[in-house]
């Protein structure tokens, strides 16, 4: 097996002490945004990315990846002790999580919940060692139709499968295409969409989008439902988390089922949130004690942290062997790469193997240390929740202002950052879809690039993009998925013509 | 009181007006094809294009009285209103001064200014906390990283 043999080395790289400091200061600096509200992964990486300049690219990833498992454990962390989501991904794990630590039994949500997110997370890289490299061995013959086909499929996912009002995803998708064309076009050089503001030639960094988006939008949304933080005991008894484990596997069924939607959802950019909602509904539906959820049952908790986590893992796949970050957060951390100096894509798997390999493992060891940390600090972050909210928010707000300053010392970055916030809030509100922009900012260039260079090579043709069966199937693909919504509100009206039609979503239902 | 449609016609009118001037704009570039092929503005055009008519679609959604917007009619009442300006106007406020008075000053007094003026803590507290805020920023940005964050009209003028 030489994927086998390539994870060990990773592993050489991986475990060395300077690196497990990194994944211990990552997994903590995550759990801290995590348990925030307000502050989440994709803000959190990018306030770190600066800092990470000056790092070897294996030792800022994996600083990148830890902080992003330590952010998707501590969102859990405090759905359970005070039903408060610290991430938007967690919001399915309050369902169940907080009504059993409510009923005496925190140690036992939280161990579950832990122990479902390993398991998910470990399936996750288990995918990505072993199909990654073969994605991006069938990824190295593409040419520019064959990427952006993959492009156009990934985008139509998020409109498909993304659990948002389609209409509202293809805005939002497009507003970021729009935003990621500003400034110098790559092409051809000429300065587009500045609309006379000199300083907008250098382009919108992906990074003041989400600060604003993810940072000050969601300090708004906190900030409107005045939550009281009463905590139920944050208090481990260390021999129920063993027992807790130990009793997973006899939800075997849920685990496996909400690891491959988690999978599924992440490799196709569903993204973890859209997972974890996907992956709860489901087990509602299907489980025998389903009328109960809600009311603090096992499967209630495994369920959405499952998925979360392995959406939230297996979201780098199409990262590193395609270039196609799956969630939010990996398409900051592939921002980070290009900003590196490194290609995001097929070739990375054969000119950066130490790269590559040692992330994999990372995840792995970085995984393992965040289970351990998130338990053994569990007492500290509950603590944490009861400074009251008034204090933390201006300091969130002064982290935001600063980390858009810094990405390049402009003041114009900030102002932009405050506006994103009033987009965030609104598009939260209403219920459009963030992770999408923040995807179309990150990628548009080279969603574009790829579109204009398939057009120079036919000519102006659009034939290119049917001209083999591998970049028709993608393109087919991507037109179904986009079609979905529109065919499934069809056999809806179809069946119950008197209907009235709904907007309302899963996520949205679940929420109201 | 803002009704949630509301809410969805005044973000449907915000897209579709960043849509607009999207397309506009684009002209600029020349859309279509060229010698050099696909013109600059194409994509950007598209995308406006795209932008403009999701969020006509979105606006009649609002207006149509649909029976799930129907269920929420309040989005935001006038308590939450408060509480969101009671946060963003103070930030906002923040940010203006910052070209003016510099991130640390600026910061200080923003932290002192939400947490004194509303009575959250005491004076001193407040006080400390605002001048552990700009230390702080020192010390993480100007002295670990090199990160010079600006310091302000006011310091130039006195000579920092």
């Amino acid at each position: 097996m030489d994927n086998l043999s390539e994870l060990l080395h990773g592993f050489t790289i991986a475990v060395t002490v300077p690196h497990l400091v990194l994944m211990v200061v990552g997994v903590l600096l995550g759990i801290l945004v995590g348990v925030l509200p307000g502050l989440g992964a994709p803000n959190g990486v990018s306030l770190l990315l600066p800092l990470t300049f000056g790092m070897q690219p294996v030792s800022a990833i994996i600083l990148l990846s830890s902080m992003y498992w330590g952010a998707l454990f501590g969102g859990s962390v405090t759905s359970i002790l005070f039903n408060i989501p610290g991430e938007p991904s967690s919001v399915a794990t309050t369902f169940d999580g907080y009504p059993m630590a409510r009923d005496g039994r925190p140690t036992t949500a939280l161990a579950t919940a832990f122990g479902s997110a390993a398991f998910g997370a470990l399936i996750g890289v288990i995918l990505i060692t072993f199909l990654a490299s073969w994605v991006a061995q069938v990824a190295l013959a593409f040419g520019p139709a064959e990427y952006f086909a993959v492009y156009f499929l990934a985008f139509a996912s998020f409109v498909g499968m993304g659990g948002a009002a389609p209409i509202k995803t293809v805005v939002a998708l497009a507003i970021g295409f729009a935003i990621a064309a500003i400034g110098i076009d790559t092409v051809s050089g000429s300065v587009r969409l500045t609309m006379g503001v000199d300083e907008l030639v250098k382009g919108v960094s992906f990074v003041v989008a989400v600060m604003g988006l993810f940072g000050i939008g969601e300090l708004l949304v906190a900030v409107e439902e005045e939550f009281h933080a009463r905590a139920v005991s944050s208090k481990i008894d260390w021999r129920e988390v063993f027992r807790a484990v130990g009793r997973l596997p006899r939800h075997g069924v849920a685990l496996l089922r909400s690891a491959a939607i988690g999978c599924w959802m992440g490799i196709t950019p569903g993204g973890p949130t859209a997972a974890s909602f996907m992956s709860y509904g489901i087990a509602r539906r299907f489980s025998r004690r389903g009328r109960y959820f809600g009311t603090g049952e096992v499967e209630g908790i495994i369920s959405p942290e499952t998925a979360d986590h392995a959406a939230g893992t297996s979201a780098l796949l199409p990262m590193l062997s395609l270039g196609i970050p799956g969630s939010a957060t990996a398409a900051v951390m592939m921002g980070g790469l290009m900003i590196w100096g490194l290609n995001p894509g097929p070739m990375l798997f054969v000119d950066q193997k130490d790269f590559v390999w040692g992330l994999i493992a990372s995840m792995y060891v970085g995984n393992i240390v965040a289970v351990a940390l998130v338990l053994l600090t569990v007492p500290v972050f509950a603590a944490l929740m009861r400074i009251p909210f008034v204090v933390i928010a201006p300091l969130i707000v002064i982290i935001c202002v600063v980390g858009a300053y810094s990405v390049s010392n402009s003041y114009l970055d900030v102002v932009m950052m405050l506006g994103f916030g009033i987009v965030g809030y609104l598009f939260k509100k209403l219920f459009y879809p963030l992770a999408p922009l923040v995807l179309a900012i990150v990628i548009g260039d080279k969603a574009e690039d790829a579109f204009r260079q398939s057009m120079l090579m036919s000519k102006g043709s659009l034939g290119i993009f049917f001209a083999n069966k591998l970049v028709t199937c993608l393109i087919m693909a991507g037109i179904a998925l986009l079609l979905l919504p529109l065919v499934l509100q069809l056999a809806r009206l179809w069946r119950k013509p008197a209907s009235p039609a709904t907007e309302t979503t899963a996520q949205e239902k679940v929420i109201i | 009181m803002i009704s949630r449609r509301a809410l969805e016609l005044a973000t449907a009118v915000l897209t579709g007006g960043f849509g607009v001037s999207v397309v506009v704009s684009s002209l600029d570039n020349g859309i279509g094809w060229s010698s050099a092929g696909v013109d600059a503005g194409t994509f950007p055009f598209l995308t406006g294009i795209i932008i403009v008519l999701g969020s006509l679609y979105n606006l009649v959604r609002g207006v149509l009285p649909v029976a799930s917007l129907a269920n929420v009619p309040i989005a935001i009442t006038p308590i939450e209103l408060r509480r969101l300006a009671g946060l963003f106007v103070p930030a906002a406020i923040f940010v203006a001064a910052i070209p003016l008075a510099g991130m640390y000053v600026a910061s200080s007094l923003y932290v002192f200014a939400v947490l004194a003026i509303p009575r959250h803590q005491s004076v001193p507290r407040a006080l400390a906390m605002a001048a552990a805020t700009a230390l702080a920023l020192y010390v993480v940005f100007e002295r670990m990283f090199q990160v010079s964050l600006p310091h302000g009209a006011l310091a130039a003028a006195l000579g920092f």
